[in-house]
Order: C-alpha cells, then structure tokens, then sequence
C-alpha cells in the first residue's frame, strides 16, 4: 500500500481546502467578496437608471404628434421623459413651480407657451421648444399639400454623424484595471498568509515531522499551495463571477465589455502571481519556531507586494507606458500587479504581455527550487529561530 | 527488529550524534533515554526519515527503510501535534489517509481510536476546544489510527498527571503484548524505568549504557542493602568488600559491590541480632546514569562501559 506523488499531495491540498471551508473567516471573506462583486455590477446600474429623467407638465394628456417628437429626441440623447397631465393652465403652472415638472406647456398650437422654472432654465424646455415647432412645422408643411408619404421622407433626413475627434480613452475598462490591481494584491496577501501560516503552524506544533515521514517536502510544499491557492481562487470567483455574469448575459451593464478579457487575465496572472509569491511565503514561515513570528518573518515580502501594488495604481494608473511602468511590468515580482493593470489601458502591446508572463513563470520556477530548500532545511530546525543564511548554506 | 547502526549527525559544526546503536525488538518496550540535548529527537527524526543521517542506516528487519516501509509507523511528537482548527474526526482520518487508508477504513479505525482513548463523543469537537488531556489522547489516537508495526513517541509522558500516564502505559504496553515495535523517548529517567523493558541511554549524542532494564540494575555495583538492626556492627568484618554508606538511629545502609550476594549478607546481620526491617535497593536509571556518564568524561568508551556493567 504505497502513495503516489499526486495522492499524497491532494490529500495535503484537500485537507487545506476542508479547513478553510470550515474556518468563519474564510466564509466572512468570501462572503464580502461575492458582496464586492455584486456590488459593482449592481450599484452603477442603479445609479444610471436613477440619471436623467424631465417631467413634462400638459393640460390633459400630452398630443400624441410631440410625444413622438419628444421620444426619438430622449432616444438619441440617453435621456427620459414622464408626462403629468394637468387639469389646467393654472395646474401647470404650479406644477412647474414646485418643481415636480420640469417644464410644462399649454395651448398646443400656435399660442403655445413653454412654462419654465426660471429664465435660463436649461437644455429640457429647449428641447420642448425645438420639438414643439418642429411638430408645428409637419403640420404646416402637411396643410400646404405635400403627400403624407413627402412629410414622412423629410422627416426621415437623417441626423449628421457624429465623428469623436478627442482622445480615444475607455475609462470604464481602465477602471476595472484598477479594481484588478486592487483584488489581485489583497489576493496574493491572502493567499500568501494563508500558506505562512499553516507551515508555520506545522512546524510548531511538530505536524510537519509526522508529515514528512510519509510524505516527500516536495508534497507538502505544493499540496499546501494548491489548497491554499483554491482557496483564494475561489474568493476571486465570489468578485468576478458576478461581473463576468453581467457582462455575458445582461445588456446595458455599467462595466464596458471590452473589460471581459480583462478580468479573465487577471485570474491568469493571480495563478502567475501565486506560483512566484508563495513558494517564497512557505520558505520564509518554515524558519519561524513560533506561528506569532509569522509576520515578522514575512516582512521581507509584504514590503515587496505592497510596493508593487502601489506601483501598480499609482505610477502605472497615471501613465501606463511610462517607462517606470514598463519596467515595473517586466520586473517579476512586480509583474503580477503591474501588468494587468497597465493592460486594461488598451495600449499595452500583446508581446510584452507575453514576455512579461515568461520572465515571471521563470523567475517563479527558479524561486520554488530555491524556496523548496529553504524549506526542507528550515522546517526540521526547532528551537529557535533559523536565519535565511543558515537555510541557505546549510546541506 | 528495528535498527539505527552506527548513526553520526551533525548540524552545522556541532556533531549531535557521534556513532549511536539502537535496537528495538518486537515486544519489547524500549526507551531512548537522556538528559536534554543528549540527541534524542534527532535520532527519533533520523529513524523517522524527516532528516538524512550523514552517516549510518536504518534498518527493519535487517533491511533499509524507506517511504513505503514508513506508511506502517506510527510517530507521535513531542508538542501537540495537531491541526488546531480541525476537529477531532477529520484529523484522524487525514492521518489515516496519509498512511495509505481509504477513506472509508480511515474512519472505521477513528471511530475505534477515539473509542479506546475515551473521546467517542468527541468528533465534531475542534482540537484546540478540547482540554489539554484530550489533546494529549487524540495526538496518541493519530498516532495509532492506522495500526502501525512501529510506534514511535517523542516525550510522551511529558506533563501528563498520573491517571493519564497510567492509561498510556496500558496503550502501549497493549500494543507491545500485540507483538508491536514500541520505541518511547524521555529525559525524565526514573519515570520510565518501571515501565521499559529496554533502554538506550544517550548523552551528548553517544550511547553511555544499553540493554535490558532489569539486568542493568541488578549488575551495577551500586546496590544497597538496608537493614534495621541495632548494636554492634561488629559483624560486617567478615565481608571486606562491603562499606558502609550510611548508618542513622538503626538503619543501616550497606554498599553491595559486584559479587556480593546479599542473601550471605543479611544472613550474617540476623545471626547478629534481630533485624526489624530489610531491603535491597536497586540503583535508579538516573543514578546509572550519572555513574556511565562520568565513567564517558574518563574517557572510556561506551563498548567499555557495557563490558563494565554486564559483566558480572
């Protein structure tokens, strides 16, 4: 009765994964992430729908012919029109006046008259105005004999192209560039604790020589990784899924679609990030003795993530092919944070995203090698303490 | 049998163990024994494979162990060696599991295992919830789950009340009766003696005594006979080589050298007068202890010693 390599290292990894499902601050974490997703698909949508609205006042209910007006005028310009129909004059008026009505008309015809506020009231009672004469216009041209068929053609004149001449700039996709930047970084701290403490907590309590009795620290190392890794994976579905979700099947959603291959990589580039970050984190927690010098022991690498995060929204948010934001892109421990968040600029070209990708699954693979024999050596000294240098040096 | 032969380790520059024979037969309760830092937990971690002795080899049955052979031992360390936040059932199982169980067999046996520790009711409970004696038990049952040939402990009596330690003395020395391998660790010499079949006395990372308990005692040299007996000690001038150690209100204490009988002795003290009260007392381990240790800061070898000692 023998274990394999990959037996023995899901068995790791499935026990990680069964204490994490079990721990409440992994539910109130992935609980807060799936409310985070939700969120940003949610609350931007609530707050387009909650955007422009007029009320238009009328004696009674509003002539069919300026509705129609009205409502391709709203159509082009992304606005909506509710009509309250008034008893009379008077009603409008008032009606205006308290500001439940944003203009209001009476007398259709040529004695129209716009109610308005106050003088200079805004674009609104223009746009009634402009709708009221261009209804005064079909009927006038409909009286001077022209076909029905003529006044429909004339109308149909389409309107003048409109050609953007400012700079082209996707704001909402690089706001989700932001946003990647921001769970990306809080996601390998997660993922990086996690890992630092269960090594250190073995260690400790002396699990790990009970362990490395029957299993191989290769084993350990990555069935420790691969659990503790899901584990955040899984938090990072709880944000993106929802998003993703409302991009795929909702129309209208608040998050531009070009962001979709976005979000994808940046689940990519967390599993690049993990591969270079935790290995790291697992070598450093296996020179503690005591699971409370986790944080200390750590230090090193927290300084070099929160770095490159603030790199990453700060210098490459303002000026993404800046060359501080090109070589932070490159420099593999930065890379993880930095590329995908200079990505979603748009102006990224695909060759460095590629070289970018390999110099970090490099630098990632070398990093295990080297954090694997840190950890081999640092996890069978008990008693105190063991240096980097020690770790190192030592057989 | 389960042999460590010719085991030399070091950390960095300091040699912690310098040439150690171990071996621990089937049914035959051994202990490694040794003041702190003698080199116990590095031996226990060398025959566990955790560390590569730099030189040396551990066998089982005259052959060399490796990870397969490994899934059939039961290792119990020194801390408490248990997943704080997992509960009691599930770490069982995992522990099972790694030693090639199924799952379905993992949690037969853990259900068997918390029964014998008294913890049956215990399997929802997280391990760090439980009180320190449950702990101590539920570290025992993982240990054991997967019915190991060899059990192998680091400190179990460490801190453990007397009730506890009764009750692990019977674990193992159930499991020893079941013909397993038991090897157990302990710097706390004298708590061990009656316990042990064998020993394996460390210091300094070299074996200074070795070989079964009782053989070791009686053949020390540093017997005593005590005897309640008043008057005149007139009588002792036939048995030169006895001194005397003590004499208080009656009680006389009386050093045994190796060829004594002291049967012959005690025959002559009743011939004398009337003796009360009798005794002979065995040197304890930690006596032997310091008597081997010192004889090691004399520069003899342990080889010598063992001749010194069972050569009566």
């Amino acid at each position: 009765m023998t274990l394999t390599w990959w037996g023995g290292t899901r068995l790791v990894a499935g026990r990680a994964l069964a204490e994490g499902f079990a721990s409440t601050s992994w539910k109130v974490v992935t609980g807060l992430m799936l409310l985070v997703g939700i969120a940003a698909v949610v609350i931007p949508r609530l707050f387009a729908s909650g955007g422009t609205t007029y009320t238009l006042a009328t004696v009674g209910q509003a002539p069919p012919a300026l509705v129609a007006q009205l409502d391709a005028l709203s159509r082009a310009g992304d606005f909506t029109i509710t009509y309250d129909a008034a008893a009379d004059a008077g009603a409008v008026a008032s009606a205006v006046r308290d500001g439940t009505a944003d203009a209001g008309i009476v007398e259709v015809g040529p004695a129209t008259r716009v109610y308005v506020q106050r003088a200079n009231a805004g674009t609104f009672p223009a746009l009634v105005s402009g709708a009221v004469r261009a209804t005064a216009t079909v009927e006038a041209l409909a009286a001077s004999g022209l076909s029905p068929g003529q006044v429909a053609a004339l109308q149909a004149t389409p309107a003048p192209e409109q050609v953007v001449v400012g700079p082209v700039s996707d704001e909402g996709r690089a706001g989700v560039g932001f946003a990647v930047g921001i769970v990306l970084y809080i996601a390998l701290l997660l993922a990086g604790t996690g890992i630092a403490t269960t090594v250190a907590t073995e260690k400790s309590t002396r699990i790990s020589e009970v362990l490395l009795a029957v299993l191989r620290p290769t084993q350990l190392l990555v069935g420790t990784v691969l659990g503790s890794g899901l584990l955040v994976l899984i938090q990072i579905a709880a944000v993106a899924v929802p998003v993703g979700g409302s991009l795929l099947f909702a129309s209208g959603s608040a998050i531009p679609t070009s962001a979709a291959p976005d979000i994808v990589l940046a689940v990519l580039w967390f599993v690049l990030g993990l591969a270079l970050y935790a290995f790291v984190f697992a070598g450093l927690a296996s020179l503690v003795d005591k699971v409370s010098e986790v944080g200390s022991a750590l230090m090193p690498v927290n300084f070099l993530l929160v770095g490159s995060y603030l790199i990453a929204v700060t210098v490459v948010a303002v000026s993404p092919d800046g060359w501080v934001s090109v070589a932070a892109s490159m420099f593999p421990p930065s890379a993880p944070l930095v590329m995908p968040v200079r990505w979603a600029t748009g102006s990224v070209p695909v060759w460095q995203l590629v070289l970018s990708m390999g110099i970090t699954l490099a630098t990632a693979v070398v990093l295990a090698k080297l954090a694997s024999g840190i950890y081999r050596r640092g996890v069978v000294r008990t008693g105190q303490r063991v240096s980097l240098g020690t770790a190192l040096r030592a057989r | 049998m389960l042999e460590a032969r010719d085991i030399r380790h070091r950390f960095d520059e300091r040699v912690v163990l310098d040439g150690v024979d171990v071996t621990v037969q089937p049914g035959v309760l051994t202990g490694l024994l040794g003041p702190n830092g003698a080199g116990k937990t590095t031996l226990m971690r060398l025959i566990l494979g955790v560390i590569e002795p730099d030189e040396g080899q551990i066998l089982f049955d005259g052959e060399p162990v490796g990870p397969a052979e490994r899934l059939r031992w039961g290792y119990m360390p020194q801390e408490r060696g248990l997943y704080p936040a997992m509960n009691a059932g599930d770490q069982l199982v995992y522990f099972a599991r790694l030693h090639g169980l199924t799952r379905a067999e993992g949690t037969r046996r853990a259900h068997e295992l918390l029964e014998e520790v008294g913890l049956a009711d215990r399997w929802d409970d997280r391990s760090d919830r439980l009180s320190g004696g449950m702990q101590q038990r539920l570290q025992l049952a993982t240990s054991l789950v997967h019915d190991p040939d060899v059990i192998i402990l680091d400190e179990p009596f460490a801190g453990l009340d007397p009730v506890a330690m009764a009750e692990l003395a019977t674990t193992l020395t159930d499991r020893v009766a079941a013909g397993r391998t038991v090897v157990l660790s302990s710097h706390q010499l004298d708590l061990v003696q009656d316990l042990c079949e064998a020993i394996v006395m460390l210091d300094r990372g070299r074996t200074v005594l070795s070989g079964p308990v009782s053989e070791l005692r009686a053949s020390s040299g540093t017997r005593q006979l005590r005897i309640t007996l008043p008057g005149d000690r007139g009588w002792l001038a036939a048995f030169p080589a006895v001194t005397i150690a003590s004499d208080l209100s009656e009680e006389l204490r009386l050093a045994l050298p190796v060829g004594v009988d002291p049967l012959e002795v005690l025959d002559a003290a009743r011939r004398a007068g009337e003796v009360s009260d009798f005794g002979l007392d065995l040197p304890t381990l930690s006596e032997l202890f310091l008597l081997a240790a010192e004889h090691d800061d004399l520069g003899e070898t342990p080889r010598d010693l063992d001749r010194a000692v069972t050569a009566t």
